[in-house]
């Protein structure tokens, strides 16, 4: 039983960390709010594919040793020792993209506050019905 | 609409807790992420490019198309907030 919550804890939190992003983009009424419930969801799910990176026994970050030896030493790799390098390549990637989203989504709120005047969700619903 | 919210956050949270059970145990050094092409880029990378940061060399060298199209999504997402916020016209 304790196995199997070691084995699998780092997932459920990152899920936790997720669904309070979702709800926060669901239940808010401020738009703001919502862009923040998504930046929290989105930084969830970096964290939880970094987490699978990682080697029981402890790893190191994986930056080589014995790089600088000349050209003809070539010291064999051992692969146990260093961190799985891919998912902190991936999520570069994937931080960029948030941030990218992020602006977009805010030049997006400061168009819809010079239009309606307002940053709340109802108050705009009915300034639109109102026509 | 908060109490729906909060049954649907739920809801998809069980969903995706089902889901990791089937995924490797945190720390399995064995584990299909890390044996494949990571094994290959750790062992090559220094004799490839010449940089002891594997990172740098997956990301510049390895996967240099996955940086061109990150380049090109901060230039969409650039231009789409200039073009969103040039100033109102008075009319």
């Amino acid at each position: 039983m304790f196995e199997f919550i070691v084995g699998y804890y780092n997932y459920w939190m990152y899920i936790g960390l997720m669904m309070i992003g979702f709800y926060a983009m669901m239940a808010k009424r401020n738009l703001i709010k919502k862009i923040i419930g998504m930046n929290i969801f989105q930084s969830a799910i970096i964290l939880f594919y970094v987490s699978t990176s990682v080697k029981k026994g402890g790893v190191t970050v994986p930056i080589l040793e014995h790089a600088h030896e000349g050209h003809g030493a070539h010291h064999a790799v051992d692969i146990m020792q260093y961190a799985n390098p891919l998912p902190h390549v991936l999520m570069l990637t994937a931080i960029v993209v948030m941030v990218a989203t992020l602006g977009v989504a805010v030049a997006v709120c400061i168009m819809i506050y010079r239009r309606y005047n307002t940053l709340e969700e109802d108050e705009i619903i009915m300034s639109i019905k109102r026509g | 609409m908060k109490a729906l919210s909060l049954i649907i956050g739920v809801l998809v949270g069980a969903g995706l807790i089902y889901g990791t059970l089937d995924m490797p145990k945190w720390g399995d050094p064995h584990s299909a992420a890390s044996t494949h092409v990571s094994s290959y880029y750790l062992h090559h990378s220094l004799e490839h490019t010449a940089t002891p940061n594997v990172v740098t060399s997956v990301l510049a060298d390895y996967r240099g198309y996955d940086t061109l199209g990150e380049t090109t999504v901060i230039f969409t997402a650039g231009m789409a907030c200039i073009l969103l916020l040039r100033g109102r016209r008075k009319s």
